[in-house]
């Protein structure tokens, strides 16, 4: 299945949304000094953790 | 309170999806049963994280905090008592006639087992209420979002009303429940941390026990004397006017969330989305009752003015309201506070989508094919369900400027709630369970069980209201009358009902199979694993739903 037909399911969509608020997180933390917070680190390893999660899990629609 | 652009640019992202979600499933949509009931279709985990989705909007979010710092611990019975018994009902009992019966909506069931002004009268009602309590939902996102961000108010309410317009209009009900449940995955990640670092300031669970009153952490052990626990309420009122009446009259016939487990696509699927739905409905206190309890905890130790407080009101008082709020802006750094003001938008936004889904199905199907233009075409039906969604959206904006102007006006929404749907649960038990009641008995049975709790309100007075007759009765907390409307109006409604329909003459039995339990026949689903059986599955619930009130006892 290629990636957009993957966008009418919504665990990609969902999956996507999280990485991509993850990556927003873990950048921040890395390149300023405002985001460099441990909070940020942990949540933004969560959100990475459950969008991979949902982007792997096989879709049942 | 000021923001990174790494917050805007999370709150962009959310904004973007939703928007996405809504141009997504718009090709999918072909007949005014895709835009309306989504043609049942929608898969067990999708109906399930909405049907508590659909709950999680902002009366839920804020108001448990706010719950949670006013009365402690004790707020966790709106989940333990009252939400998960009837999300086992609703799946175990009613579910059956509600999809069985192949209604679209509650109204059409109340037309089948009735009658046409039974379904005309809760249609009505529950229309109006949708759209003012989408209305409301409006207004406190903007409202919230001036106080905390300095965010124009007029803009905050025609974007996000604007953006949940989108994703309603095109992608209709798939499109609103879709994006229920990413907003439920954002308010569960975007607050889980929140949770963690007030509970690390504030010593654990332990500390917290040690320094809060005794009757702000034990959910039962004061409920003997209503003088002596904070809501005020015996625990018998509390049992049958929450977790009776109000609860069973929310879960089981509010067809905002009924709405969700009939899209799903068979029967056992439809059954088991509220009993899938009440698993993390159980742990949902951790995320929105114990912030509240951890921030009274805090506000009572804080000295040092960098510590935290909930903030106070223009009378001096604590603004229980924004304790949330206030939490999010002390405990998070920008990145995660994006997140969390996300989380915050995306409540309000689920509720008012909710709302005006259910509002455009129950206004499409149950009024203007109903009594207005009957026989149209299948397009003239989906062109009217978009435009009425369309119009909700409109009204909802009204409804929010109406609300900015009138200071009571949620809690005397909270009041008509209670008014319609504790005395509508009457109806159903009777009606579904007793195939002696008349349309005449459930007609009159849900009219005068309003009117009793019109009554009763005008006779008790709780926090400066109601006692409008006479302030004969008065109760400590509005939420304790609250459960006493309720009840007053589900007793009324119960024997009006009894009486009318033994007065007058029932349906043949012909036209009640599928409808009442004694004329249904017993389904049993084919599924072989315990995990997948409705049975099964809901003693454990019940069993750990027990076990959790004892812990916290």
């Amino acid at each position: 299945m290629n990636l957009f037909n993957r966008f009418n399911q919504l665990g990609f969509v969902i999956g996507v949304f999280f990485i991509l608020v993850a990556l927003v997180l873990l950048v921040g933390y890395i390149a300023t000094t405002a985001l460099h917070q441990s909070i940020n680190l942990y949540s933004g390893i969560l959100m990475l953790v459950f969008g991979i999660f949902m982007i792997r899990v096989k879709d049942e629609e | 309170m000021s923001l990174h652009p790494a917050d805007y640019l999370i709150i962009f992202l959310y904004f973007l999806f939703v928007v996405a979600v809504g141009f997504i499933i718009k090709k999918r949509i072909r007949s005014s049963n895709d835009f309306l009931s989504s043609n049942r279709s929608i898969p067990l985990w999708i109906t399930s994280l909405a049907f508590i989705s659909a709950n999680l909007g902002a009366q839920e979010v804020l108001g448990m905090v706010a719950s949670g710092a006013k009365y402690g611990i004790m707020t966790v019975h709106f989940y333990w008592v009252g939400a998960i018994f009837a999300m086992v009902f609703l799946g175990v009992y009613m579910m059956p006639f509600y999809y069985g019966s192949k209604a679209r909506s509650v109204p059409e069931y109340l037309s089948l087992r009735f009658d046409e002004k039974t379904r005309a009268l809760n249609a009505v009602t529950f229309a109006v209420m949708t759209v003012f309590s989408s209305g409301i939902s409006l207004y406190a996102l903007a409202k919230l979002l001036e106080v905390i961000l300095g965010w124009n108010f007029d803009l905050c309410i025609w974007i996000a009303a604007g953006i949940v317009m989108v994703y309603t209009f095109l992608g209709g009900l798939t499109s609103a429940v879709y994006n229920e449940v990413l907003q439920f995955f954002l308010i569960v990640l975007g607050l889980s941390p929140l949770v963690i670092v007030a509970l690390q300031d504030a010593g654990g669970w332990s500390a917290i026990q040690q320094q809060l009153q005794p009757e702000l952490t034990h959910a039962w052990k004061y409920m003997g004397k209503a003088e002596e626990n904070p809501m005020g309420i015996h625990f018998m009122s509390l049992i049958f006017g929450l977790g009776f009446v109000m609860s069973f009259g929310y879960w089981c016939t509010d067809f905002l969330v009924v709405q969700r487990a009939m899209i799903a696509r068979d029967l056992n699927a439809a059954r088991r989305t509220p009993i899938i739905a009440a698993i993390p409905k159980m742990l949902m206190p951790i995320i929105v009752v114990l912030p509240g309890v951890i921030a009274i905890a805090l506000t009572q130790v804080a000295s040092d003015a960098g510590d935290y407080r909930i903030p106070q009101d223009a009378s001096g008082g604590l603004d229980y309201t924004m304790t949330l709020p206030s939490l999010i802006a002390h405990y998070y750094p920008s990145g995660l506070l994006g997140i969390g003001i996300t989380a915050l938008i995306a409540s309000f936004m689920s509720g008012m989508a909710g709302n005006v889904t259910a509002f455009n199905a129950v206004f499409t199907y149950d009024i203007y094919q109903s009594y207005f233009v009957k026989n149209r075409s299948d397009t003239h039906y989906l062109w009217v369900g978009r435009w009425v969604t369309l119009v909700g959206i409109l009204v909802s904006i009204g409804t929010a400027y109406i609300a900015a102007s009138y200071n009571n006006i949620n809690d005397f929404l909270q009041l008509v709630f209670s008014f319609v749907n504790g005395p509508l649960f009457a109806t159903f038990l009777l009606g579904m369970f007793w195939k002696r009641t008349t349309s005449a008995g459930a007609f009159w049975g849900l009219l005068l069980g309003t009117v009793a709790a019109a009554i009763t309100h005008g006779l008790t007075l709780a926090e400066g209201k109601g006692g409008w007759i006479a302030p004969m009765f008065p109760i400590s907390s509005g939420m304790g009358q609250a459960f006493i409307v309720a009840s007053f109006s589900w007793i009324a409604n119960f024997f009006i009902t009894l009486f009318v329909s033994l007065m007058t003459q029932p349906k043949p039995e012909a036209e009640l199979r599928g409808l009442v339990y004694s004329l249904t026949e017993k389904v049993y689903g084919t599924e072989t694993m315990w995990y997948k059986k409705v049975g099964p599955i809901s003693v454990v619930l019940l069993v750990i739903t027990i076990l959790l009130n004892l812990l916290f006892f």
